[in-house]
């Protein structure tokens, strides 16, 4: 055995639920097209939110039981629930999701673009991808 | 058996009198499936399904001595 340069494993597991607390109620929030979240939001803001029939200001509850673990030298996260919105009718056109904690003061923690999109008095749902070290939503590698 | 409705301006309507579309969006993270009915062009119901393929992945960097 030889001793390696490394950010160890366990602390990026550690990072990991850092951001997405197993207690801690997280949110998903829909933007319209025109909006501009990304890399640089801190938190939620109903600025740029859709809003529209059965869509409630904050957007919805994130399932997430399941705390981030690691495969190799890669840890990862990702809820363990679809996103859903029944029966909704967005009319102007959006095209991204902003998840956030909003147990700790709306703390923004990844927005997800799916190209415009409008919905007329049905389902949007945004299917979660595989929780592994390739796909899972969060991954940190 | 129940013929599926759809509400619109002109009440409940068969789906079958609807004009349907459906439509897949492609992309390197993510696949979109959206279906609309309309009548006489006017949109009356309009779903999405977004299957998110991939998510985010962070770097981690280390500085060495």
């Amino acid at each position: 055995m030889a001793n390696t340069t490394a950010i160890c494993t366990s602390a990026k597991v550690k990072a990991l639920n850092a951001i997405a607390l197993n207690a801690d109620t997280l949110k998903a929030a829909l933007y319209l097209a025109s909006a501009s979240v990304g890399a640089a939001t801190t938190a939620y803001s109903a600025t740029g939110e859709v809003t529209g029939t059965n869509y409630t200001a904050g957007g919805i509850t994130v399932t997430h039981a399941t705390a981030a673990t690691s495969t190799g030298t890669t840890a990862f996260w990702t809820p363990t629930a679809s996103y859903a919105w029944t029966t909704v009718t967005l009319s102007t056109s959006f095209d991204a999701v902003l998840t956030y904690n909003s147990t700790d003061t709306n703390s923004a923690i990844c927005v997800n673009n799916f190209g415009a999109t409008t919905v007329t008095a049905a389902n949007f749902t945004l299917t979660m991808p595989t929780n592994d070290a390739t796909t899972g939503l969060l991954r940190l590698a | 058996m129940n013929e599926p409705l759809i509400w619109t301006s002109k009440g409940n309507l068969p789906e079958k009198d609807l004009e349907y579309s459906k439509n897949w969006e492609f992309k390197d993270d993510s696949i979109k499936f959206s279906e609309t009915y309309k009548l006489n062009g006017e949109i009356v119901k309009q779903s999405a399904h977004v299957f998110v393929l991939r998510g985010h992945e962070i770097g981690a960097l280390q500085g060495e001595f």
